[in-house]
């Protein structure tokens, strides 16, 4: 395995002791955190509303800075920086589409960011023809973002930053509100882009979610991160559960009750549970797809 | 049996300025008491149903209705909401839009001002009824400071105040955070339980419905096409993932211990329980 | 979490003597300083007037707030005196009393704009002092009483409840874009930002409409009123007082023209030319220091 130290590539996201105060009130939402995300990494952030969470991701592309620490991205220290400056960096989906579309036609809302960031025209071309491809969007593409139904203004916002590659992505509770089959579509998303090398950042409080498409989980209470750990190892810490008030995917819990005090799994999937029970009861899968599922 | 305490009798239902019909021949029954759970892609219909309960669609919302819609006895397109909201209360998925006033003792007091109950009256009722949504002492509290799952929670007091048998809610849960989840969905259980209240949930949330509700209602393109117990229609995996629709994890585990591995052949676990002991069963059958 | 935005004039919570008082009965007196300022140019009542509500707000405990709430006259006083001493709004002759270099500084124009800002301080205050001691529901429950139509009523209410709503939401929006490079922060660049805004406001309209009617409102019956606003004989003492004072010194004053101490009152030309270059230093500061400002966004 190399030596990530002997690499010049810097960290995605390297924050020391970042604190948040707000300016006004003396209210702290952030209290000395520190956070190390290497390039490529998919993690999730999960907490309570108040926790911290939305803080903490606001520092990442400058949209608050910090009232002490640093937040360095990709080697750039945020601080020092515009938000428009680190928009070709970090990508942030916010929640509600709503608050993020606002141009005439869904191409043109694809083309905005891409275009501020001083991509070319040839190349937004491209990458607007790529997104609209992956997110099924043909067909909507000259209509207003408003005149379509939810869950494809969802998938447009999602799109709108995209088109602009940044190397980091944060989805800020990217299911809330939507069916499963959107749902669907955003975690195939968060996995392609974690293929390319994208590094993805979702806050969430949506379990199932997590545990299909997040390798490390950073769980906040109460302005800080009380843990940092495989989404595995934080399902299976009933404490830290019960202290946060979450609750693990229920297949989790099931697994919890059932294989792992006998050293099977902390199953994130049914499928994962499916294929650990039958190969301790001695059966074999009719086909081969579902065991392949599990090794990821 | 009771007489149902809502019906729907083949109702059609198209929103002025589409052609599509939102509802299609809808026929439905649902006794005083149930807690009911409706599913459904977005788009699928869910809302338009709820808003015909309360009479929302079509006496405030126009369009074409056929067919007829009766809860408790009235039909829903003779009266208008405001007669309705004595009979039914709904509340929406974002909390924040249906506050309107400067503390929670008035956001209350909204509905009986309107409905002209006198001031002692009020003094008595709005105390009990935040009581009854774990909002006690909250008076003064403005609703805009209050916390997502509370402000959820004042929105439901704010039509239980007026007494209503039916409670809709709609997506209640979709803006809050787990802390909010729990906190509603244990009071709606509360009120269905120990009320009698008449529940029906719109919801995503398939593991918390498959506890709760009595009924399983599931739309699609408009269309009921399937009705049961959470048992019933949970049981049936392989049609709600043609659906694109979630199952409670445990149901889907085991119809991936059945069909893959021949390893499930009775009744298919709904809620975590069942399904740990019948996993311990098999691994205890196996180890010993 | 996001921040509720706190609007910088809301009511302190209290129960003072003014808190107490009924809010029409504050009304009279808010109402009555405006006519009383406005009928007279004598500015020693201007200005006693100003004297006494300011000495309300520490019976009412908020003098803090209503001083941070004052410094909005720096730029509006500084700028008022200025403008006033070079260019007096009152017919000519106006009497030269100094110079700055070619610039004529007229005396009769500072006593000009002493009374304007006179007016305004006086009305400001005590209109602050209201608002800072009264349930803005209570207000608007007496309005009720006064016959003021429920929807207008609710209207103005909900307008008052929205406002740091909306801060919020425009605060989120301009994030988003901000988060998409948007360039530029000017009003030509934001303003596309505000589609957004608009949506955002159509659909809590809807939804709080729908909301609102399913808790019957629109019924045509006889509504009754959760909060009660009681008029003790106290309240009806201090309303009519005010009423009868007000109408007393401002009919008085009609009659004698404005009751302008114009004459009576002659500044020296040393004290026009001070005011003169201290209002109009500072009012320069602030144009400058907010220039500066909004390069640096």
């Amino acid at each position: 395995m190399p030596d990530s130290t002997t690499t010049d590539v810097p960290l995605a996201i390297d924050i020391r002791d970042a604190r948040y105060v707000y300016p006004t009130g003396n209210v702290v939402a952030l209290g000395g955190v520190d956070l190390k995300v290497e390039r490529g990494e998919i993690i999730g952030i999960i907490g309570q509303n108040g926790s911290g969470k939305t803080t903490l991701t606001k520092l990442f592309n400058g949209l608050l800075k910090p009232t002490s620490g640093s937040v360095i991205i990709n080697g750039i220290d945020a601080a020092k920086h515009t938000v428009q400056q680190m928009a070709a960096h970090v990508g942030y989906v916010f929640q509600n589409p709503n608050h993020q579309l606002f141009a005439r036609t869904v191409q043109a809302e694809l083309e905005f960011g891409p275009r501020n960031i001083g991509v070319t025209e040839d190349d937004i071309a491209v990458r607007v023809a790529e997104a609209v491809e992956f997110f099924g969007l043909q067909d909507v593409i000259e209509e207003h973002p408003y005149r379509v139904s939810f869950p494809i203004r969802k998938l447009v916002g999602i799109a709108s930053i995209v088109a602009m590659r940044p190397s980091i992505i944060i989805f800020d509770e990217p299911s809330t509100g939507q069916d499963h089959n959107t749902t669907q579509i955003i975690n195939d998303l968060m996995r392609r882009l974690r293929e390319e090398g994208t590094t993805v950042v979702c806050v969430s409080h949506d379990m199932p979610l997590l545990a299909d498409v997040v390798e490390r989980v950073i769980v906040m209470k109460n302005t800080e991160i009380i843990a940092d750990a495989t989404p595995r190892e934080v399902f299976a810490d009933k404490a830290l559960m019960a202290r946060t008030n979450l609750q693990a995917p229920q297949v989790t819990e099931i697994a919890l009750q059932t294989v792992v005090p006998f050293g099977g799994p902390v199953a994130l999937t049914p499928a994962e549970l499916a294929a650990d029970i039958a190969s301790r009861v001695g059966r074999k899968a009719k086909t081969a797809s579902p065991a392949a599922e599990v090794a990821s | 049996m009771s007489d149902p305490i809502i019906s729907f009798t083949d109702v059609t239902y198209t929103y002025a300025g589409t052609d599509e019909p939102a509802l299609h021949s809808i026929s439905l029954e649902i006794q005083p008491g149930e807690y009911v759970a409706v599913l459904g892609l977005n788009g699928a219909g869910k809302t338009t149903l709820g808003l015909c309960v309360n009479g929302v669609v079509p006496t405030m919302l126009g369009g074409e209705l056929t067919g007829t819609v009766l809860v408790g006895g009235l039909d829903v397109s003779e009266y208008p909401v405001r007669e309705m909201s004595k009979l039914v209360g709904m509340v929406f998925d974002n909390p924040e839009f249906q506050m309107s006033q400067m503390s929670a003792a008035e956001e209350v007091a909204l509905g009986l001002e309107n409905a002209g109950v006198p001031y002692e009256e009020m003094r008595r009722i709005i105390p009990e009824t935040l009581e009854l949504v774990g909002l006690g002492g909250f008076e003064e509290r403005s609703p805009l400071g209050l916390s997502g799952g509370q402000q959820q929670r004042l929105a439901i007091a704010a039509v239980l105040a007026m007494k209503p048998q039916i409670l809709i809610m709609d997506e209640p849960t979709s803006n809050l955070d787990p802390i909010g989840k729990q906190e509603v969905f244990d009071m709606a259980a509360k009120l269905n339980r120990e009320r009698g209240m008449t529940v029906i949930v719109i919801e995503h949330e398939v593991e918390v419905m498959a506890r709760y509700a009595d009924r399983v209602i599931v739309l699609d393109a408009g269309r009921i096409v399937m009705n049961g117990t959470p048992q019933e229609i949970f049981s049936r995996v392989d049609e709600l993932d043609a659906l694109k629709l979630r199952v409670p994890e445990s149901a889907a585990l085991a119809r991936v211990l059945g069909s893959e591995y021949g390893l499930w052949k009775g009744q298919v676990p709904i809620t975590t329980e069942p399904a740990v002991s019948a996993i311990n069963e098999l691994l205890g059958a196996k180890n010993a | 979490m996001s921040m509720q935005a706190a609007l910088p004039i809301a009511m302190i919570p209290g129960n003072s003597i003014i808190h107490r008082i009924n809010p029409l009965a504050k009304l009279v007196w808010v109402v009555g300083y405006v006519v009383l300022a406005f009928s007279t140019q004598n500015i020693v009542i201007l200005y006693s007037m100003a004297v006494f509500a300011f000495i309300l707000a520490p019976i009412a405990g908020v003098t803090k707030p209503l001083l941070k709430a004052c410094l909005i006259l720096v730029p509006v006083g500084s700028s008022l005196l200025a403008l006033q001493i070079i260019a007096p709004a009152v017919e000519r002759p106006w009497t030269e009393v100094a110079s700055l270099g070619p610039l004529p500084l007229y005396g009769d124009g500072l006593y000009y704009g002493f009374v304007l800002l006179g007016r305004i301080v006086a009305s400001l205050i005590i209109a602050l002092v209201m608002v800072m001691t009264t349930h803005p529901s209570d207000l608007f429950t007496s309005f009720a009483k006064l016959k003021v139509p429920y929807t207008l009523n609710f209207m103005l209410a909900m307008t008052l409840q929205l406002i740091p709503v909306f801060q919020r939401e425009v605060g989120i929006i301009l994030s988003a874009q901000k988060s998409r490079g948007m360039k530029g922060t000017g009003f030509a660049a934001v303003l596309p930002s505000f589609v957004p805004v608009f949506v955002g406001a159509i659909e809590r309209v809807q939804q709080l409409s729908i909301s609102l009617e399913s808790r019957g409102f629109g019924s045509n019956g006889v509504k009754t009123s959760y909060r009660q606003v009681r008029g003790r004989p106290s309240d009806w003492v201090v309303g009519i007082v005010g009423a009868l004072v007000v109408a007393g010194l401002s009919t008085y004053s009609i009659m004698r023209g404005t009751w302008s101490l114009a004459g009576e009152i002659q500044f020296s030309s040393v004290f026009v030319f001070v005011t003169f270059l201290i209002s109009a230093t500072i009012f320069a500061g602030i144009i400058l220091a907010a220039i500066l400002f909004s390069f640096k966004k």
